[in-house]
């Protein structure tokens, strides 16, 4: 599910799946956005939390039309692959992945 | 007659003076040492190419380390930092646990100064002092110039060696590489320990080696204990998290190394071309003063010929 991270949050380690990073600085209404295709969220002891994810995009630079059609070209993977193989899970995460970013700008995919 | 004697004198006299010339047996003539500069100009025009083509790789490969040293921060709160391998006599490496996994990094191209032996020499210390410690090791080697060299030295250690993996690497070759020592067994190991490079400026690279520890121990040992984990199966989750400390590890890890083979390659050119432009220099002026006894030896003949001539007269 989704959690926020305030000052002495209990020290937890978090696997992230696909979705939006909001990061909110001290004394600014504006979060900073990022869609990550994943990675880890760990807060200390000691209110430090540490986030790291090998890609993260800004919500602005994705652009819909490659999310839409993106989408579609995977669940016409998915679809065509053989069930329960490599290449039908490998269909499924991109469109999960896809799902998300389609769901971080405000369009709805199935 | 007196012209057939003085052609008679000449003729004596050649072979004497052709010795004194110098073109006498074991030395160079003229012809050879042209040669041998103009095989040395050529080298010196490739070492001087291959010396700029390092340059520009090493801007990018500083753009890449710049981005990775940040990207791993995080790992310098999940266990402990690198060690610098300043003067490898020093080093005891006595917090290695009872099993270790050796990785070294090194590469796969020569021509690229003392890189891979810094970090075969440290290896093989390192090895030596952890059998007399009583502990046991592996090494999976990353590189072809390190397997050859570590095969040389102790075969019997090596377990695994990856080669040609185009330099530099990026998260994904990193991801790959620590997937497959986890499914070698790196889990078995009490520790990973990576030896690689690290760069420090275009003429300085020192080695550092950096211990990555399995997140298992039970009871007192158990790691991360005042965490929570999402999701709840702790031991899914930190088998994970496990791996991703190593990727992100050895990402960093390869990005330094590739910085520091560039600049080292870069130095190694440029010491090259030093070298033949020398080498050059000294050649020309052994070239001129063999073609200046040439032209003595040239002059001699026909001044003694002339004079042969005017005595016989």
């Amino acid at each position: 599910g989704e959690f926020g991270v305030t000052a002495d949050h209990v020290p937890l380690v978090a696997q992230l799946k696909p979705g939006v990073l909001q990061i909110l600085h001290e004394g600014s209404s504006e979060a900073e956005k990022y869609f990550v295709a994943g990675g880890w969220s760990i807060t200390h002891p000691g209110s430090k939390t540490d986030i790291t994810c090998p890609e993260a995009v800004k919500i602005d630079d994705i652009d819909s039309d490659a999310v839409t059609s993106g989408f579609e070209a995977a669940k016409t993977a998915f679809s065509a692959a053989e069930s329960g193989s490599r290449e039908q899970a490998e269909a499924q995460i991109d469109m999960e992945v896809n799902k998300s970013m389609g769901a971080a700008l405000g369009i709805t995919l199935s | 007659m007196a012209f057939r004697n003085g052609v008679q004198r000449l003729s004596r006299n050649l072979p004497r003076l052709a010795a004194q010339s110098g073109a006498a047996r074991g030395m160079a003539t003229e012809k050879q040492i042209w040669n041998q500069i103009q095989s040395t100009k050529n080298i010196r025009k490739i070492t001087a190419s291959m010396k700029m083509v390092s340059a520009a790789k090493l801007k990018g490969d500083e753009n890449r380390l710049a981005v990775a040293a940040p990207f791993n921060a995080w790992t310098k709160n999940m266990g402990s930092d690198r060690v610098w391998i300043e003067t490898p006599a020093d080093v005891d490496y006595a917090e290695l646990p009872q099993k270790t996994l050796i990785v070294p990094l090194t590469s796969d191209k020569g021509l690229c100064g003392g890189i891979n032996s810094f970090i075969s020499r440290a290896t093989k210390d390192c090895v030596a002092k952890l059998h007399a410690q009583g502990k046991e090791c592996d090494i999976v080697v990353i590189g072809d110039k390190g397997r050859s060299q570590l095969n040389r030295a102790i075969p019997e250690s090596i377990t695994r060696a990856a080669t040609e993996i185009i330099s530099p690497g990026n998260f994904n070759l990193a991801a790959a590489l620590s997937a497959e020592l986890v499914a070698a067994g790196a889990e078995d190991y009490d520790a990973v320990m990576i030896v690689y490079n690290s760069y420090v400026n275009a003429a300085v690279y020192n080695q550092y080696y950096q211990i990555v520890k399995p997140m298992s121990g039970e009871g007192e040992d158990e790691p991360m204990i005042e965490y929570e984990f999402e999701p709840d199966v702790k031991s899914e989750v930190t088998q994970d998290l496990y791996e991703y400390l190593l990727t992100s590890q050895l990402f960093y890890s390869f990005m330094d190394g590739a910085a520091a083979e560039q600049s080292s390659r870069m130095t190694a050119m440029e010491n090259a071309s030093k070298n033949a432009g020398e080498m050059i220099d000294s050649l020309t002026l052994k070239y001129n003063r063999a073609r200046q006894s040439r032209i003595t030896t040239e002059l001699i003949e026909i001044i003694s010929g002339a004079s042969a001539l005017e005595e016989g007269k």
